[in-house]
């Protein structure tokens, strides 16, 4: 009666990737744009990639991530091409680290953040059992994928009760902010890890036996034209890394 | 059957689990088929016990045990906890962590998946569970869109799926409200009657009436005695309170003493308490009332009724809002509300930032000061903890240094979020204690509760808010507490609660 109910994942319903190209882009995005150059077909590809995140933001609806996106990483691209070569000196270099720190990392982050966030547990541990990596990494792993939503609302109750203190910007002593906020945020993620894992294993969770999976994953059409998309990227960061 | 012969345990001091009890010297026998509530004092070892009895204890938490822990004759240490996860299923206090999917479906196949189960088995007993236990609507929805006792059936119903012969509830009913609280009597009512083994560790013992077979009750890591719900009930009000042990029914909070309530005169006016979710749902649908300054006001209904949206925008914690409360003649907008109010949160160590009580204090003053820090410490016993980090405290001590920030920065307004979620009575009189000694100090207090006898014992007045509209504001005098009794014993029969 209701397969499709249990087979979709509920995160992901408009655009159905498999977690293994997810996690490959990822991979691919984050490398080429921290680490590789300028020049040649690198012209092209940069902002290939750049905007991949956010075209896949898009078709799965995260608005408000899109929109952050194209916000940030727009301004750091303008200021690249426009303020750089129209600044000098300290100012410049301190320009230079802000700007490339958000066009080189955010894609990457963005990648990150749609792999978390449209992929389920169920999903994520089909994939790394396809990829046959041991339980011993897949677990832990598929714990911390449960663990970041939960821990954003932990975040969101501190932030809160930071406001109601009047802790908000307290007189310019940005070290003991981050002390504030992160104090608690560890102490009540200690406990959420616990609870989760207690939950979990009694659950069976890490059982030597072939795991069923009721979502079922595996390569379509789009998977295919973003495999090649990340093949052909890293081929040519490859290419570009023996020229230089 | 489950056999537990000379059991001793104590935990590693390590784990965040050290503020529970070991256990001393436990002998007991567990029928199949039975159904066991385990209660005392908060600390008393009856989560370690329930840990003991679903195996988490010791492939889990750490310890020394000594003795013979059996289940159907063979020894639980020596089985991991996957080869007794189809055999023993466990129901958590806290809904929100218990979740490994995103949506319900998924999250009643994951036991089953874990055991490689084929996808045709899992199947049907996902759906043969939502039909037994009436949750097929809640089929195929996000699990961060569901209410905390949607979540809590949910939970039960994943421990369900895989089929156990024994049920383990670790205070099940901590974060629930009246009508979550008579679902999950339903559904141990259900494994009861396909003669499944029930152990529940619990404080809140009132939705528990006529499905226990026996009442285990424990102190310092000991079974202290052992009664049936009827001896149990048949000992003396007072006698059940001194153990530390709450109702048996809410009909005996009708015999607690009612006392007049002082007539106040001085008001807080609020107006435009509306709130809309982008969406477009109004959580909140308050356009004007007027509640009595300086009462202790219990605010009541059932979980997504709109209680906390109200205490979000009391506190001026939602941005876009636009309410104003009068308050001695001024109004105030958010950030001024901000200013005079403070939410004592659930979960207090989301407000606890520093490295010693005294530094709590002081972050909250406007400008410090150290004698008069510690006036207000020593007027919440917390004088002799200064030095203590907030951290290492108890969660009871946590609650009153939270309460000391905010008398510190001269709030008036002081609300309270289920102060007393999985207490036992004592720890319950000691907050109650705590918010009639703030009254006394002429702040006006908010208690967000679903807790009847925390009502009983201190608060003054109660507001009933019913899908976002606030329905009474009663003055809790003789009628007044009679009238919010019936309130709870009803909202206890009314299944199906508002979705949140």
């Amino acid at each position: 009666m209701r397969m499709e109910l249990l087979r979709g994942g509920y995160a992901e319903q408009t655009l159905r990737l498999d977690p293994r190209i997810k996690m490959l882009m990822v991979v691919t995005v984050s490398v080429i744009l921290t680490a590789g150059g300028y020049g040649g077909l690198m012209t092209y590809i940069r902002p290939a990639l750049a905007v991949l995140p956010l075209l896949l933001l898009l078709l799965s609806k995260r608005w408000a991530a899109s929109l952050l996106y194209i916000l940030c990483f727009g301004l750091a691209y303008f200021g690249e091409y426009f303020l750089l070569s129209r600044t000098y000196g300290v100012v410049n270099f301190i320009l230079l680290a802000s700007f490339s720190l958000f066009t080189r990392f955010m894609p990457g982050l963005m990648m990150g953040y749609f792999l978390v966030s449209t992929t389920t547990v169920s999903e994520f541990m089909a994939a790394m059992r396809r990829m046959h990596v041991t339980e011993k990494i897949a677990i832990p792993l598929s714990v911390m994928f449960r663990f970041f939503p939960t821990v954003r609302e932990e975040y969101s109750a501190i932030g809160d009760a930071m406001r109601m203190r009047g802790v908000v910007l307290a007189g310019g002593k940005p070290l003991k902010m981050l002390e504030y906020r992160f104090v608690p945020m560890m102490i009540c993620s200690l406990k959420i890890g616990e609870e989760l894992s207690t939950a979990a294993l009694t659950r069976g969770l890490g059982a030597p036996v072939k795991r069923t999976n009721i979502c079922s994953i595996g390569f379509r059409a789009q998977d295919i034209v973003l495999l090649l998309l990340c093949l052909a990227s890293l081929g040519v960061y490859i290419q570009w890394l023996f020229v230089h | 059957m489950i056999e537990l012969r000379n059991v001793t345990f104590n935990y590693r001091q390590t784990t965040s689990a050290s503020k529970e009890s070991g256990l001393k010297n436990i002998s007991l026998t567990i029928r199949q088929g039975e159904c066991v509530l385990l209660c005392g004092e908060s600390g008393c070892g009856k989560t370690t016990l329930a840990r003991l009895i679903n195996g988490l204890i010791p492939h889990f938490y750490e310890g020394e045990l000594s003795g013979e822990v059996r289940v159907d004759g063979k020894r639980l240490p020596d089985l991991p906890l996957y080869e007794t996860a189809g055999v023993i299923g466990t129901v958590f206090q806290d809904p929100r962590s218990q979740f490994f999917n995103v949506d319900t479906a998924s999250e009643i196949a994951f036991g089953p998946e874990n055991l490689g189960l084929s996808e045709a088995e899992i199947t049907s007993r996902v759906e043969k569970v939502a039909r037994e236990m009436r949750i097929e609507h809640l089929l195929g929805r996000s699990i961060f869109k569901l209410s905390g006792g949607q979540k809590q059936k949910i939970a039960c119903a994943s421990v369900a799926a895989l089929c156990p012969d024994i049920y383990v509830l670790d205070e099940p009913s901590s974060n629930l409200d009246m009508a979550a609280m008579t679902d999950l009597r339903q559904h141990i009512a259900l494994w009861r009657s396909q003669k499944k083994t029930i152990i529940v560790a619990e404080h809140r013992l009132h939705y528990l009436r006529g499905l226990c077979d026996r009442v285990i009750y424990m102190r310092a890591g000991r079974i202290e005695q052992t009664f049936t719900w009827e001896e149990l009930e048949a000992l003396p009000l007072q006698k059940r309170t001194s153990m530390g042990l709450r109702v048996l029914s809410l009909d005996e909070l009708k015999l607690s003493p009612s006392g007049t309530v002082a007539p106040l005169t001085d008001t807080l006016e609020f107006s435009d308490f509306v709130y809309t979710y982008k969406r477009g749902e109004k959580a909140l649908d308050i356009p004007s009332i007027s509640l009595p300054r300086g009462a202790v006001i219990a605010v009541v209904g059932l979980n997504g009724a709109g209680k906390s949206t109200f205490a979000r925008c009391l506190c001026g914690l939602n941005k876009h809002f636009r309410g104003t409360l009068t308050l001695a003649g001024q109004r105030l907008r958010n950030g001024a509300r901000r200013r005079q109010c403070f939410m004592v949160m659930q979960d207090v160590n989301h407000q606890l930032f520093t490295e010693s009580v005294l530094d709590e204090v002081l972050l909250g003053m406007k400008k410090e000061d150290k004698a008069a820090a510690e006036a207000i410490l020593d007027s919440m016993d917390l004088l002799d903890l200064e030095e203590a980090h907030p951290m290492s405290l108890s969660g009871g001590e946590k609650q009153r240094v939270a309460i000391a920030t905010a008398t510190a920065s001269a709030r008036e307004i002081i609300v309270f979020d289920e102060p007393t979620s999985g207490l036992d009575y004592t720890h319950m009189r000691s907050v109650a204690s705590n918010l009639a000694r703030l009254q006394e100090m002429g702040k006006t207090l908010f208690a967000i509760t679903h807790d009847p006898e925390l009502i009983m014992a201190c608060c003054t007045h109660a507001i009933t808010i019913d899908r976002g509209k606030a329905q009474n504001v009663l003055a809790l005098d003789g009628v007044g507490r009679q009238a919010i009794l019936a309130f709870f014993l009803r909202k206890e029969g009314e299944r199906d609660a508002v979705r949140g």
